[in-house]
């Protein structure tokens, strides 16, 4: 098998080719395909490797045609060097859709079943070792598993949806497709998946938003229309009752100009939310930064900070700072909501915690609530953000159902600039988008913790830790 | 692992590895189809989990009939034999899971006959997507053979149980206002409680795979919560 054995060597000086060899393969692949099956047919050995790399082309040329056709029509750049074989091995291996080819003898022996190659993008997915190995190990969806039977015994051409699990899941087409017979009588087929949670969630996003507008838009927008209708019958004339009404008439506008404005920004984090954000942001300035933003209004409800904060540049996290800065300022905000005048918010922030440690609990007393938990990563470390308000708590029974869209907890008040009820939804898409988690302590009637907690950012965990890192990922 | 002598001995034991394995993407596709036809009152997909069940009960007792027989025929002594013993355990604990997922399908059919209840099927669905990923990491772990993994599974079942707790408040609720709600409220009960089983299995599988990695029993007292009244 020429392909179980891939890149090390070519690596090395390819990598000038490769964007190259992509735009050739692509291009050429639906011609190859096309001949090679006549050609596959008299000699099927030397057919294998090309027949692969243009059945992969193939298929992601049909698929980026029809999403993007403008990106193909471009005319195509001359290769440098044509009289050169395209390096199809590094093709395959930079290709970002996961592909594996898949070989096996009988239709009844599971073990026969294994991957004798799957490319970079393909080992990421599922955790796997470069040297081949059992098909189950990284694949038991059944419909997946049949259609690549379906691809190896039958030699179809099968196309399934595919979901794959985790915190961030995504949303994946599978595609087999039979690749023939090798030297040693085994039957080959190649799986190939092609992202699709792009276009599924921003279908379900925007019904979703479409949902949550209009049901929670109503109530406002009733209470307004009912004050234009008073306001143009028997209380035209009234000076002291028009004030009154018009003031509630703009203090539901900005209500329902925050509900859309929330709306829009948690529909806009659910749609990148399984993209993990680029950048490094100090925690600790991020706070500083929010809390002096939020100082006039602690003022305004005789409410103190009481940050417990480390040096600047030691909770150097991963992530977009300005998403960061909206869950800190989303949870110190609440927190203010329901401390009572003259009240202390107590802000801390820890780091170089384990994920255990950073969702552990502080008070053993308190009902305690993981509200997210991020995917099991070992050595991964974090840094911890706590807020901590002395109101009015809340009971067991309401901590899983925080995170939910316009819950409540029955009886409380959030003060006069009541929220939207989408504060900690946003925070807690937010959190899952940086691989972080979430968690929630509460003392009836003494105050309630909110905790979030990032992945630290990788320079800080280690002076040397650039270069050895990649290596320890695929070894996870 | 050690080297087998005999080479086709090690070549069962992976074969029964991913037989549990196979049985398990499947179980994991059954809960997680129950979890979507409550979600979305999908009748002909409960149908499917419902017929669906008996692939893994054929499977499973594929899996027994292997497991005994390399017991019996190759006598394996060590992690080997708790290697074998693990599938066995493992295989019945996906059963069990598969049959819960067919309860729940069973049940989806009745409920999408009643009026929607989206504040309700949302938490179970919240739910189910919890134990949905505690299956997936459990199994992924023990196809990785990853300790660490396992470990993680067993120490995070309160949170499932919180879940528990809170939808039968909330179910208790419902019922008390408005006695029309009981006959769907009560399979919806019975759902989340099939749900907190299945959290359960995941736990117990936890549980065999340390055994099988390590011998040993895990020890340490979990925390647990109360029961609901």
């Amino acid at each position: 098998m020429p392909m179980a054995s891939p890149l090390p060597q070519t690596r090395s000086d390819g990598s000038g080719a490769t964007p190259v060899g992509v735009w050739a393969a692509v291009l050429v692949g639906p011609g190859a395909l096309l001949a090679l099956a006549l050609v596959g047919g008299a000699n099927p050995v030397a057919a294998i490797p090309v027949a692969l790399a243009s059945g992969a082309a193939g298929l992601l040329l049909a698929r980026r045609a029809l999403r993007k056709p403008d990106r193909w029509t471009a005319p195509a750049p001359v290769p440098a060097t044509v009289d050169q074989p395209p390096p199809f091995a590094l093709i395959l291996e930079t290709l970002p859709d996961p592909l594996m080819v898949i070989a096996a003898e009988e239709a009844d022996d599971l073990t026969g079943r294994r991957f004798v190659f799957a490319n970079a993008a393909a080992r990421e997915l599922f955790k796997l070792q470069p040297r081949g190995g059992l098909l189950v190990s990284a694949m038991r969806n059944p419909q997946v598993l049949e259609a690549v039977d379906e691809s190896l015994f039958g030699g179809l051409r099968r196309s399934t949806d595919y979901v794959s699990g985790g915190a961030q899941g995504r949303e994946w087409v599978a595609h087999s497709a039979p690749l023939g017979v090798d030297a040693r009588g085994s039957r080959l087929a190649l799986l190939v998946l092609s992202d699709e949670t792009d276009t599924r969630r921003s279908e379900r996003t925007r019904a979703d938003f479409l949902a949550n507008a209009s049901h929670e838009l109503r109530t406002p927008l009733a209470s307004l229309s009912g004050f234009i209708e008073t306001l143009r019958g028997h209380a035209k004339d009234d000076v002291g009752a028009r004030d009154k009404f018009l003031g509630i008439m703009q203090a539901q506008a900005e209500r329902m100009a925050r509900l859309i404005d929330d709306l829009m920004s948690l529909s806009r984090i659910e749609l990148n939310e399984h993209i993990p954000p680029l950048g490094q942001v100090d925690l600790v300035m991020a706070t500083i930064d929010v809390l002096d933003a939020l100082a006039p209004q602690a003022k305004d409800k005789a409410v103190a900070f009481d940050p417990i904060l480390p040096p600047r540049g030691a909770a150097m996290v991963e992530g977009d700072r300005d998403q960061i800065v909206q869950v800190i300022q989303n949870l110190v905000d609440n927190a203010m909501k329901y401390t009572p005048r003259d009240g202390v918010v107590r802000v801390e922030i820890f780091s170089g915690l384990t994920a255990d440690m950073a969702a552990a609990p502080r008070d053993p007393a308190a009902a305690r609530m993981s509200l997210l938990t991020p995917d099991h990563a070992l050595e991964e470390r974090y840094a911890s953000f706590r807020v901590t308000d002395k109101g009015p708590g809340m009971a067991r029974e309401h901590l899983p159902r925080l995170t939910e869209r316009f819950y409540r907890v029955e009886g409380q008040k959030s003060g006069e600039r009541s929220g939207t009820g989408l504060g900690l939804a946003i925070v807690k898409h937010i959190m899952n988008r940086h691989r972080g988690g979430l968690c929630v302590e509460s003392v009836q009637g003494e105050g309630a913790t909110f905790g979030v907690y990032f992945p630290m950012a990788k320079a800080v965990q280690g002076p040397s830790a650039s270069t050895p890192e990649p290596v320890g990922r695929a070894l996870s | 692992m050690t080297e087998h002598t005999v080479k086709s001995y090690g070549e069962e034991l992976n074969h029964l590895t991913a037989e549990v394995t196979r049985m398990g993407g499947l179980a994991e596709a059954q809960v997680a189809d129950a979890i979507e036809c409550i979600a979305r009152r999908d009748g002909p997909l409960a149908q499917q989990v419902v017929a669906r069940d008996e692939r893994l009960d054929t499977l499973q007792a594929e899996i027994e009939r292997k497991a005994f027989k390399l017991i019996a025929l190759r006598q394996p002594m060590a992690v080997d034999l708790r290697h074998a013993v693990a599938a066995l355990k493992i295989s019945m604990s996906l059963e069990r899971c598969g049959d819960m997922a067919k309860n729940i399908g069973k049940r989806a059919l009745i409920l999408t006959e009643a009026d929607p209840m989206t504040a309700l099927t949302r938490s179970i669905e919240r739910m189910g997507k919890l134990v949905q990923g505690r299956l997936k990491d459990v199994l992924d772990a023990y196809t990785a053979s990853d300790l660490q993994r396992a470990i993680g599974v067993w120490g995070r079942d309160e949170e499932v149980d919180e879940h528990y707790n809170a939808i039968f408040r909330e179910l208790l609720t419902y019922m008390m206002g408005d006695p029309r709600t009981i006959n769907p409220c009560a399979h919806l009960l019975f759902v989340a409680k099939n749900l907190e089983r299945i959290g359960d299995h995941a736990t117990n599988i936890a549980e065999i795979i340390h055994f099988e990695l390590t011998g040993e029993e895990i020890i340490s007292q979990r925390p647990k919560l109360e029961l609901s009244k």
